[in-house]
């Protein structure tokens, strides 16, 4: 007897394509269209947003990968008798965001400070000293250690509290210094604890902080002096630095609204303007989709409509011997070359649309490639196998219904 | 293969009326090469059988085993292929694509599961008559044409069984004569058994047994 069955694979869809009625062409066509403009408009919303995360990625100047960013707690009429220090808890809070990678507590003098320059710079002033974890300071020096008997205390001077004094310092009949030459000034910082005891040290600007903007001396420097000077206990910090790879993440921005926190404006503008933009390429994107759907509705009417029309015909078929699997199949193959071309057509558009932008965007040129995004193409591809998928299952239900 | 039907009895027949049936509620052996003759009064319900054994209708009880496989529980995909390559039929109201051609309605059936080469249509056609015929649409020709545009795409497919149902209803002696030598060559090539139902004694179709339902 002739071979099994499996020889109906050879039999092409022209073969039963007269009888099926496929009917209305202009509902047909209109849910082409559809589709093609909703899943060029999807993809072209998911390339903006790619777009906008590189464009808004690199604004700021980057040590090692890393942006510090200072942060405290915002001071609001309603909180400002209270504590706004941070407590250990709220430090392992940082740490544990994903998009910190790492946290460290700024520590302060709890004992009086009395800074005075000798005679180069007859000047004095109370002052405050901090520390901080050696592993956030940008320009950190080997002699920045300190040890109990040491009388010199190295120290890290704020670029910014250097300007600032070049600033005012003419006015005041004080010479101005550069910062090569800021290691050569004597300061004298004088401890005292409650009970009257002092203690003089010989302080020595041994380097220039652009990130951080305070007086720094060796963590170990401060913890003795708090000892000795101070019969508080330990206190906590008013401030944080944070240490994350995009200052400008928008979970970042989230994080510091949500816990009330203040940072420095400037370094994370781009986050809040991105935040933005997201959420309107977020809603077009989400507008696209519905389109999508109903574009692929439309269709799953007409699908039906289309077999409904043929049931006889198809009813048929399945008695002559035709298996209702290989019917789906070969149905559902009809639309394979159409949804093809509708997702070429959807990703060519939005490569022309990634082209013009890329070359448009004269500030963005550098950052933005003139091609599509790969996550892109997946998504074109993923679209194109829901769509054969859906249509071959809708089919498939309806002619087993049959 | 081999059809057993094993005490089928339609839902919607009487016990009682079956009684002297040596179809219904019967064990019965269709083999291979076999002929059988089912006579059937109107409303003794033959067509329900034919539809029973193709599997189309399954408001019985009892078994019908296509070898061992029961046709009632069988999947589709083993229905469709069983109807492809082992089952054939002419049905009792043709089942013809009626706004097709004759060609396409027979084309439809043989590229299917090709038995014959294409030019076999054309000589089975030219042999019953209906040559003239084969570009009209199928809903055009009388039903005398229809009967044998039905029989010749029956005969498309390789087969163990052919079961007819009223093949001859609307042909005259000589054609019917004719359809029937073409439908025994066709079995005997393919060493495979005819059942044959019809209202009464068919003459010129040699049957091995006869069964009344």
């Amino acid at each position: 007897m002739a071979a099994e069955n499996n020889n109906k694979s050879k039999i092409s869809f022209k073969t039963i394509a007269a009888f099926l009625q496929t009917g209305n062409k202009s509902s047909r066509l209109f849910s082409y269209a559809g589709l093609a403009v909703g899943v060029m408009l999807l993809l072209c919303c998911v390339q903006l947003y790619i777009n906008i995360n590189l464009l808004l990625k690199e604004k700021n100047p980057r040590k090692n990968g890393y942006d510090f960013i200072s942060v405290t707690k915002t001071i609001t009429n309603e909180n400002m008798g209270k504590d706004n220090r941070f407590s250990n808890t709220e430090i392992a809070d940082f740490k544990k965001q994903p998009f910190i990678a790492d946290a460290a507590p700024l520590l302060s003098n709890q004992f009086r400070v009395k800074m005075s320059a000798g005679d180069i710079i007859p000047f004095s002033t109370d002052l405050f000293l901090e520390s901080i974890q050696n592993n956030f300071i940008d320009t950190l020096p080997s002699s920045f250690t300190w040890q109990p008997g040491q009388t010199t205390v190295p120290i890290i001077f704020s670029a910014d509290f250097l300007e600032m004094y070049n600033v005012f310092a003419p006015a005041q009949g004080l010479p101005q210094l550069s910062e090569g030459s800021i290691g050569a000034v004597n300061i004298i910082l004088e401890c005292s604890a409650p009970d009257g005891t002092v203690m003089k040290f010989t302080g020595n600007i041994v380097a220039v902080s652009d990130r951080l903007n305070t007086v720094l001396v060796p963590e170990s420097f401060l913890n003795w002096g708090n000892k000795i000077f101070s019969t508080l206990p330990e206190q906590p910090a008013a401030r944080i630095y944070i240490k994350t790879t995009d200052a400008n993440s928008v979970a970042l921005q989230n994080y510091f609204q949500q816990n009330n926190y203040h940072v420095n404006k400037d370094k994370t503008k781009f986050g809040r303007i991105k935040s933005t933009l997201q959420a309107i390429v977020a809603g077009l994107g989400g507008l696209a989709l519905l389109v999508v759907l109903l574009s692929v509705l439309l269709f799953s009417f007409y699908l039906q409509l289309m077999i409904s029309r043929s049931k006889e015909n198809l009813q048929l078929l399945l008695t002559l011997g035709y298996s209702p699997l290989w019917l789906s199949k070969t149905v559902a193959k009809k639309w394979f070359p159409v949804y093809a071309i509708i997702i070429f057509i959807a990703l060519a558009a939005t490569q022309l649309f990634q082209y013009f932008f890329q070359s448009n965007f004269i500030a963005g040129q550098d950052a933005l490639s003139p091609f599509i995004d790969y996550k892109v193409v997946v998504l074109g591809l993923l679209l194109f196998v829901l769509c054969i998928v859906s249509t071959y299952r809708l089919i498939k239900t309806q002619l087993y219904r049959l | 293969m081999e059809i057993s039907l094993n005490n089928i009895i339609a839902d919607f027949l009487e016990k009682e009326k079956t009684n002297n049936s040596e179809v219904w509620q019967q064990k019965i052996l269709f083999k291979e090469g076999s002929k059988t003759e089912i006579s059937a009064p109107s409303g003794s319900g033959k067509t329900s059988l034919i539809h029973f054994l193709y599997g189309l209708r399954k408001d019985y009880n009892g078994t019908i085993l296509f070898d061992k496989k029961n046709i009632k529980i069988i999947d589709s995909a083993q229905l469709a292929d069983i109807r492809a390559m082992q089952l054939s039929i002419v049905f009792q109201d043709l089942r013809l694509f009626k706004d097709f051609s004759v060609l396409q309605n027979l084309e439809i059936k043989r590229t299917l599961s090709p038995y014959h080469k294409q030019s076999l249509i054309n000589e089975m056609a030219e042999r019953l008559g209906i040559v003239k015929k084969l570009s009209q649409n199928a809903g055009t020709c009388s039903y005398g044409e229809q009967q044998r545009i039905a029989i010749i795409r029956a005969l498309q497919q390789p087969f163990s069984f052919i079961i007819l149902d009223e093949p001859f209803s609307h042909l005259d002696e000589a054609n019917s004569e004719k359809s029937m030598a073409l439908i025994e060559e066709e079995a005997a090539k393919r060493g495979a058994g005819i059942i044959l139902a019809d209202l009464q004694h068919n003459t010129f179709f040699k049957a091995d047994s006869i069964l009344h339902l």
